[in-house]
């Protein structure tokens, strides 16, 4: 410590204890000092023992694959119940895990077969039964929003809707239980990652869920908030509801004992708590609010992984509006795109931790287009252009009109996220430099949300954001068929209104070709075609892609985390003493 | 005594009716639906999926019809499981009590620690430095947020001196049962909750004693030679405290509604934090019952005021 900061310290104790001189108690409180500053030795002899804690300011909800759906339960699940397949953590690619796959040549019929060493904490095998345990119990439950991911397995239908006692689609071999068939009514691309949806579990617990009389008592079973058998690289130990959950090291994990005795999930209000428990050496890692970077960068015992996230910010032009009809217009569109400083933008909200995005999917993804697309550099020249071939002139006033009606766009956003209110701020000014009267108005998310997916016409432009996880398919989001429509009460994702033939085809192909050719090569074709005419056309302004800012305590070994996982590895990390 | 408490138990009913209708009206009414807030961003989701977990929730039927359902189930304390959490909503909820009341009481007791005896300075040293300071303390008090106080006392004492832990209510790995840990915990979150409470008790101290003091029956105990001491903590002292005792109704309450921002700023997991979070996530039972438990401990509460203001202050009979 330098005489400086000794001096600075010295400083606020005094102040410190004048401020709170009824409460002030002996130093040397509970916080235990950050471990020694080490760096990565991945080939040193891992250090055995010690603790993870995590930080993050969600609990979880559930430790039911089939209920979760939030990323706190997912975290907790994947460290307790390992899955069949792993997607590459730098590019998201289908690699197997606990199970090697193939597809037969159709494409309709999957195989699989369980890792010989794959075994439960109990010490039983992980076998092709776990995995029908873990499907029955997706169409067991009343309550879960995983129906969707194994609708095209043959028979998953009538199961789910009661009208059959198995699901025909799933075959376990008799003489070999570690492999097992699924056969699909349709050839669907996000299958495999969908077959993964949730991970096999135990059928010695939760059988009993899953017989022909039974209901849906799964969604109310006890072992959703207190599993008992585990083949991940954790077991469950204690939740401390809005506290913490605490996980201890699986001594027979399959893929080799974990380093740590223990992994905690440590749940504190906001991101300002997590920055200072990772300063105070609370948390071991977790990941950091852009606007806390600089702060952080100055404490010497952490170490900061940057990544870019498995998604992107955009904002969404409505091409139906009533109200802003120029947004009806393409050239209008790419005005928009033109007229606003992405980058400026990107250095004033998130102090420059992102990637500019123009297209749907973002540069860690595979199918990121490799062709060259327009990048939309800010030009408000050309913007100005463009908004003139549109027929927009400003008038006196300044502001842009045509047949008399003037250009006016509110842009709406979920209240109390401060990055997606400030974005909003910032294209409404320079916007409104372009001689459109923009505005930005954030509400509730919960009343957003609605407004969005029953395709409200009252939304002009909204920013939002997508997680893209899991397979790459945009059908939900792009394809016509989810475009939503109040007249005929179709709800979906597809709020700009925007359906283009061409986009549509290669949506399909990517996700059902009709020649079955589901590899990486073939659907990468069909994505080119789509984020081409998503670029063209610009239905969002794709906005950027955020860099998650990991930290770390140095004393960490073997944290590498990247965008598809932070945890994949985490049976080989260790601390150093 | 027992016919007093027994009608105001009586009168508590339809109180708890009313709160739970406009309750039920505000958040059903409010903007937003949870189970198209669940499913946003849920790849290949269907309106058959939406129907489905409307009627699994029991949000398919006519609001009314849905509010004589819960109100049928409430009255056996059944409140309904979580939308998010798939567990009973009540549980959920106790399970947070004990984390609140922990803060509540803890921030009760530094207010009458601290807040009384200030405010009988102030009065004994009327005019001095002490009552001014006193005094400036009683506005800043009441002036200074919450949120704000408590992350600077985070920053001074947790990140920067490392004397008190930044977050939670235990640290990770100590047993539930480590006292002296659970308190350099509550240290901080409890003195700003109290700091109002602090401010407030010194201020009422000050007037009422000051008040009491220029008494006929004040005068009396002085003229018979009496101790100063007696005069004040005995005869004094006693009067003072009628308005702390009024002033204590709702207290428990209040501290409750007001661990909300306290439970947020030190990642306190009580049932401030929780319900905020329940709000947010719209998870109708959680909010219902927790508008519920916090409306009978207000009426808990202010039972017993009346009762304690009773015993006080033997002139007020239980009417």
């Amino acid at each position: 410590m330098t005489a400086k900061q000794r001096t600075g310290r010295v400083l606020i104790a005094v102040f410190a204890a004048t401020v709170l001189v009824a409460t002030a108690c002996a130093p040397g409180g509970p916080t235990a000092s950050p471990g020694p500053t080490g760096t990565a030795a991945a080939s040193a002899k891992p250090d055995q023992g010690g603790r993870i804690i995590e930080g993050s300011t969600t609990d979880i909800a559930s430790m039911q694959p089939a209920l979760s759906n939030d990323t706190s339960s997912s975290r907790i699940i994947n460290l307790i119940y390992d899955n069949i397949i792993q997607q590459d953590p730098k590019n998201g690619e289908p690699k197997p895990k606990m199970a090697t796959f193939s597809a037969s040549s159709d494409g309709l019929t999957y195989t699989f077969e369980m890792n010989a060493k794959a075994n439960w904490s109990d010490g039983k095998p992980v076998i092709g039964e776990d995995f029908f345990t873990s499907v029955k119990i997706a169409g067991k439950s009343k309550k879960t929003v995983r129906k969707s991911n194994y609708q095209d397995i043959e028979g998953f239908k009538d199961y789910s809707d009661g009208k059959a006692t198995t699901i025909s689609g799933i075959k376990v071999d008799a003489a070999n239980p570690k492999k097992w068939t699924v056969k699909m009514t349709k050839v669907s691309c996000p299958a495999i990652l969908d077959l993964n949806t949730m991970a096999p579990l135990p059928t010695q617990v939760f059988g009993k869920y899953v017989t022909e009389a039974s209901k849906d008592e799964i969604d109310t079973a006890p072992e959703n908030t207190s599993p008992t058998v585990f083949s991940g690289a954790f077991k469950f130990k204690e939740w401390r509801k809005g506290d913490q959950v605490i996980l201890s090291k699986n001594e027979t994990y399959w893929q080799g004992t974990p380093n740590v005795d223990e992994f905690v999930y440590k749940v504190v209000a906001n991101s300002t708590a997590v920055t200072n428990g990772l300063k105070t050496g609370e948390l071991t890692f977790g990941s950091l609010a852009a606007k806390d970077l600089a702060d952080v960068q100055t404490v010497d015992s952490v170490k900061i992984t940057k990544y870019q996230a498995l998604g992107y910010t955009f904002i969404g032009w409505n091409t139906l509006s009533p109200t802003a009809t120029g947004l009806a217009d393409k050239r209008v569109r790419q005005a928009l795109a033109y007229g606003i400083d992405m980058d400026a933008v990107i250095k004033a909200v998130v102090f420059g931790e992102a990637t500019k995005n123009v297209a749907h999917h973002v540069a860690v993804q595979w199918s990121f287009p490799k062709s060259p697309l327009e990048q939309y550099k800010y030009d408000k020249a050309k913007a100005e252009t463009l908004l003139k071939d549109a027929g927009w002139v400003k008038g006196s006033d300044g502001i842009l009109a045509k047949d008399g009606k003037k250009f006016s766009l509110t842009i709406s956003t979920n209240s109390g996220n401060q990055e997606r209110e400030t974005l909003a701020q910032v294209a409404a000014d320079q916007y409104k430099q372009l001689g459109i009267d923009a505005k930005a108005r954030p509400e509730a998310f919960q009343g957003l949300v609605t407004k969005l997916t029953t395709g409200d016409q009252t939304l002009e432009a909204t920013i939002i954001g997508w997680n893209l996880g899991g397979d790459v398919d945009p059908y939900s989001i792009w394809h016509s068929a989810n475009v939503p429509n109040p007249a005929t009460k179709v709800e979906g994702f597809g709020f700009t209104g925007f359906k283009d033939p061409a986009m549509d085809k290669a949506i399909e192909q990517g996700r059902n070709p009709t020649d079955g050719n589901c590899s990486t090569a073939a659907r990468q074709a069909n994505y080119e075609t789509f984020n081409k005419i998503l670029n063209e056309h610009q239905p969002y302004n794709f906005g950027y892609s955020n860099n998650v800012l990991a930290v770390s305590q140095k004393s960490l070994q073997n944290f590498n985390p990247a965008s598809y996982s932070t945890i994949y590895n985490i049976h080989e990390w260790w601390i150093k003493k | 005594m027992r016919n007093f408490i027994l009608r105001r138990l009586i009168y508590a009913i339809p109180t708890l009716i009313g709160v739970s209708i406009i309750t039920f009206a505000i958040v059903r009414l409010s903007p937003g639906d949870p189970i198209r807030l669940f499913v946003f961003g849920q790849r290949d989701i269907t309106g058959e999926d939406i129907e489905r977990l409307r009627e699994a929730y029991g949000l398919n039927k006519p609001i009314p019809m849905q509010y004589i359902d819960w109100l049928i189930a409430a009255v056996q304390l059944n409140f309904g499981q979580s939308f998010i959490y798939h567990q009973d909503a009540f549980q959920l909820l106790l399970s947070r009590v004990g984390n609140t009341l922990q803060l509540a009481v803890a921030a009760l007791a530094l207010q009458l620690v601290i807040g009384v005896p200030l405010g009988v300075i102030a009065a004994l040293k009327r005019g001095s430095w002490a009552d001014g300071l006193i005094r400036v303390f009683g506005v800043a008090g009441h002036a200074v947020p919450s949120f704000w106080l408590g992350l600077v006392l985070i920053i001074i004492f947790a990140v920067q001196l490392r004397w008190l832990p930044s977050v939670g209510i235990l640290t990770v790995g100590k047993d539930a049962w480590d006292i002296a840990d659970r308190f350099k915990h509550i240290l901080l979150p409890a003195f700003v909750l109290s700091l109002t409470g602090i401010a407030n008790y010194s201020r009422i101290l000050r007037t009422e004693t000051l008040d009491v003091l220029g008494q006929d029956f004040v005068r009396t105990a002085h003229a018979k030679g009496l101790h100063e001491r007696t005069v004040v903590f005995v005869h004094a002292l006693r009067n003072a405290l009628i308005p702390v005792v009024t002033a204590l109704g709702g207290i428990l309450a209040g501290l409750v509604g007001g661990a909300l921002v306290i439970e947020q700023v030190f990642s306190w997991p009580g049932v401030g934090q929780f319900t905020f979070q329940a709000a947010i996530a719209k998870d109708y039972p959680i909010i219902q019952a927790a508008t519920m438990l916090v409306s009978v401990l207000l009426i808990v509460s202010y039972l017993l005021r009346d009762i304690a203001y009773a015993i006080v202050d033997p002139r007020i009979k239980a009417s």
